[in-house]
């Protein structure tokens, strides 16, 4: 589905990625993981096509699509979703019109008809009930005055009625309690299918614990260091970056 | 004759008065009027129209320039009280409802003077809503509204400037009495010159004016505002919001001006000036002058220029909106803060959608 080879990217002539290769097939969670400043938020934002970011070499395939040539919103609406470490407030703009703007202009890049209103509604309703958000919330400009908990949480609200194929998730634990990470896992072990990909950016174990990845890569100075199975995550965890990094 | 003002003028830094000195001595001419019907409003109201210096259409009010010679000097309204030919005055009875009336200013090519009077009576109300446009000439149009509301009295002014060429002066000055309402919104989009201000005198207990405005200013655009409040009693309130937009190479400028006359205790001013430019190239001034004489107020002002910020652009469009949906939005997001207090359900509609319109001329 996803597939980045040798990937080198410089922000303002310093290079941050030096040669990444990932590949995540239909179906698979993988789990990024690595200490502070390894690349890992760079690479998700370069995916997403954020200015500012320079690629030197290498290329992203995504469903057989040349990744990089697209504009972000092109990315978007050939179903890649990027999940922000964090969320950005945008004031006077009310949740649900952003949405369902954001919405009907994938659907018109993809040659489908706008949503009905009652239709835009009616999954707005079962997706802020299944993730416990407030209909007053969002109803309120885009993530202002929102906690870290609920920014996230409006996250997963807007990947659940977006319904990407590919989710890729910047941190989505960091600043989460307990419950409010029980809730954005189950949310990603709902998007989980045969047909969808996910690539999970994360510090910790923790999350891993309520999402059972089929790989974990750890990236160290804009590298992969190592790959393997949701053992070595806790090996991480036991052990630290140190020894792997070095 | 009266000398018009010069950038070197207190209060005239930013104006663009180029066209009122060269076309001043120079007649309205009797050019074709554009389409009136697509320029009004579209809301039910009684309507006026005003051309080249003349009344076209009365609209049921009486024809006469009849300015409130009370009012303190003010160069650009003396020159339109001493040359104007033509006018309106529009009473409301008290208690009564006066609706909405719709005034349409067509600015023919030479200098035109019109003076509006409007005096609404204790508990009257009012919806007055003036719309500025021209056809393909350069011109200088220069309107002069008075108000007086009595107590009690509400009013809520639109002011829409939508020209193409030439320069509109507009000076609105109301008084306000014990409880009266004032709720004013200038929506001025064009790519040529224009002075706008409006002067709210707050001279009775409890009288409230909003004075709100959206200066969108592009191509060689110099749009210019002043927004000036005068708690000249105790215990009244005033609010202003402004935001203005300027593209190209566009300037756009507002000196929002909040005065508080000794013993005008009590006072409740609350102001916020926002600038926003699309290019580097453009350029917007802002200037908040507060003059507190008195000490037992709350006077809450903020003032800032930016642009757009990219993250807040790279957000929308990574959830699949286009570079340029995901602009026009934050763009209108931005102004439509001027827009908050326009209560009317009548009137709300259509000027956001006049707003939208205008952003979009924009992109």
């Amino acid at each position: 589905m996803l597939d980045i080879r040798d990937l080198h990217v410089r922000v303002e002539d310093r290079p941050i990625l030096e040669g990444v290769t990932l590949s995540v097939g239909a179906g698979e969670v993988h789990a990024l993981m690595g200490p502070n400043g390894a690349g890992k938020s760079t690479l998700a934002h370069v995916l997403a096509g954020r200015e500012g970011f320079e690629v030197t070499a290498g290329s992203v395939t995504f469903l057989g699509q040349d990744l990089l040539a697209m504009e972000p919103h092109a990315r978007a609406a050939a179903g890649l979703f990027l999940g922000f470490q964090y969320p950005v407030e945008i004031p006077g703009v009310s949740n649900l019109l952003f949405l369902r703007t954001a919405l009907n202009a994938q659907r018109r890049q993809r040659g489908e008809p706008e949503i009905s209103g009652a239709e835009f509604l009616r999954r707005v309703r079962a997706e802020a009930e299944v993730l416990g958000l407030d209909m007053e919330m969002l109803k309120r400009p885009v993530n202002v005055g929102f906690s870290g908990g609920e920014k996230k949480r409006n996250e997963a609200f807007q990947m659940g009625i977006l319904a990407p194929r590919f989710a890729l998730l910047d941190e989505t634990d960091s600043g989460l309690d307990i419950d409010a990470l029980k809730v954005v896992a189950d949310g990603i072990n709902r998007f989980r299918g045969p047909d969808r990909g996910v690539l999970l950016i994360t510090h910790y174990q923790r999350l891993l614990d309520h999402v059972r990845p089929d790989a974990v890569h750890v990236m160290a100075a804009g590298r992969i260091v190592a790959s393997g199975g949701p053992e070595l995550a806790r090996r991480l965890e036991a052990e630290g970056y140190g020894a792997l990094a070095a | 004759m009266i000398r018009l003002p010069s950038r070197r003028d207190e209060g005239w830094r930013w104006a663009d008065l180029r066209l009122a000195e060269r076309l001043r001595a120079v007649p309205p001419a009797n050019d074709r009027l554009p389409d009136l019907a697509a320029l009004r409003l579209p809301v039910p109201a009684r309507r006026a129209v005003l051309a080249g210096g003349t009344v076209v259409d009365a609209g049921g009010l009486v024809a006469r320039a009849d300015p409130d010679r009370s009012l303190a000097p003010h160069p650009l309204a003396d020159i339109a009280a001493e040359e104007a030919r033509a006018g309106l005055v529009l009473e409301v009875g008290a208690g009564e409802d006066g609706g909405i009336v719709e005034c349409v200013h067509v600015g023919t090519s030479g200098a035109q003077h019109a003076v509006l009077r409007v005096v609404l009576g204790a508990g009257a109300r009012l919806v007055l809503v003036q719309t500025v446009a021209d056809g393909a000439a350069e011109h200088w149009s220069n309107i002069r509204l008075d108000v007086r509301l009595e107590a009690g009295a509400e009013l809520l002014r639109v002011l829409r400037v939508a020209t193409g060429r030439g320069l509109v002066s507009a000076r609105a000055a109301v008084r306000l009495a014990a409880s009266a309402r004032l709720c004013d919104l200038s929506l001025v989009a064009s790519p040529a010159a224009a002075r706008i201000e409006t002067h709210a005198l707050l001279e009775g207990e409890g009288a409230r004016a909003e004075l709100h405005g959206v200066l969108i200013a592009r191509g060689p655009a110099g749009l210019d505002a002043v927004s000036r409040v005068d708690h000249a009693v105790p215990a009244t309130a005033s609010r202003q919001v402004w935001r203005l937009l300027a593209a190209g190479t566009a300037q756009a400028a507002v000196e929002g001006a909040v005065v508080v006359a000794p013993g005008a205790q009590k006072s409740d001013a609350a102001q916020s000036l926002r600038g926003m430019v699309l290019q580097r190239t453009a350029a917007v001034n802002l200037k908040p002058e507060l003059a507190i004489h008195a000490d037992d107020v709350s006077c809450a002002h903020g003032c800032a220029v930016g642009e757009i910020d990219p993250l807040q652009r790279f957000y929308l469009e990574s959830r699949g909106l286009p570079r340029s949906a995901a602009q026009a939005l934050l763009l209108r997001a931005f102004a439509s803060e001027a827009l908050a207090a326009l209560a009317d359900p009548r009137l709300s509609e259509p000027v956001t959608a006049d707003l939208v319109r205008q952003l979009e001329a924009l992109a």
